[in-house]
């Protein structure tokens, strides 16, 4: 007995690929578990500056000129914090940040560039992280180059 | 002139043609971005959040050093060794015979010395206190290091000062 379909032409439109299929989605799958992307992670870069003593003093090479330093104190005031730069005593990162700014253009207007700069955030022992990291923030949209810390006061 | 009529072509299923393009641009897209096999020692925890920040491309060149609030108020310091696949922790000074050795700063000195590009990356959880922090800070300039990172997290909202 024939059946009517084995009669009409069938044509192969290319290679099977059902195999290829299955591996580059197997593929895909190992790829979006495995792979660890950290796109909402990134780093604040410090210095830490030359020291002639104390802790971690370096030797200065010859003809080096020490930077101006400016120091920021930081101590803890209520759930927040308070910096003090010279005359600025503020307890808000963008007040920070203004107030930093301002005195950047001083230095400039002295001949200082913000490169010869060294911004020495001095945290009391209990400040909290991210109080300093919000300090240092501020130091860096300010304009500030260099930032470090120093030793608790 | 008879013409010869065009023959009956019968479709295997469906076209996966489409799919296939879509899937292979996905799958060159993950091998780009993501980053396999690359294991910083980075725990998990509650980073300090900030606008600013950079990317570190030779994570290579890097030791991930991760603070922790550890016994009697002391800083607990965890990393991942060279060739090992899990964290460990490595305290700042131990008392061996009477004689204090300091593991970190060894550690470090050693990294310095082999690679000079070498760079530490501080990870900790934001309401960390400072003192918690500031002998890393220091076992790192004793260890001439003066390429340090601080690791936070991107803001994603627009801060409520």
């Amino acid at each position: 007995m024939r059946f009517p379909a084995s009669r009409k032409i069938h044509y192969d439109s290319g290679p099977n690929l059902t195999p290829l299929v299955d591996v580059v989605m197997v593929i895909l799958i190992f790829l979006m578990l495995v792979g660890s992307f950290g796109a909402s992670e990134h780093f604040l870069t410090s210095n830490l500056p030359i020291k002639q003593a104390g802790t971690g003093q370096t030797h200065p090479p010859a003809g080096w000129v020490a930077d101006t330093a400016l120091e920021i104190r930081v101590d803890p005031r209520g759930a927040g914090f308070e910096a003090v730069a010279g005359r600025i005593r503020v307890n808000d990162a963008v007040q920070l940040e203004n107030q930093l700014r301002q005195m950047l253009e001083q230095f400039r207007k002295a001949g200082t560039p913000p490169e010869k700069v060294q911004v020495i955030i001095s945290p009391g022992k209990v400040v909290r992280y991210e109080h300093l990291i919000r300090v240092y923030e501020s130091a860096l949209s300010a304009g500030f180059t260099k930032v470090a810390f120093a030793t608790s006061h | 002139m008879r013409r010869q009529p065009m023959p009956n072509i019968r479709e295997g299923g469906v076209n996966v043609t489409p799919l296939i393009d879509v899937v292979m641009c996905l799958i060159i897209f993950f091998m780009l971005v993501a980053k396999i096999g690359i294991t910083t020692g980075a725990e998990p925890m509650d980073l300090p959040e900030t606008i600013l920040g950079q990317k570190i491309e030779d994570l290579g060149n890097t030791l991930t050093l991760n603070v922790h609030r550890g016994a009697g108020n002391q800083p607990l310091v965890t990393y991942l060794p060279k060739d090992e696949r899990a964290n460990r922790e490595i305290p700042l000074a131990r008392n061996v015979g009477g004689k204090v050795h300091h593991p970190l700063l060894e550690v470090l000195k050693a990294a310095r010395r082999n690679n000079p590009r070498f760079k530490v990356i501080i990870r900790a959880q934001k309401d960390l206190g400072y003192e918690l922090i500031e002998p890393i800070l220091q076992t790192c300039a004793a260890a001439d290091l003066n390429n340090i990172n601080f690791a936070t997290a991107q803001v994603t909202e627009l801060r409520q000062e």
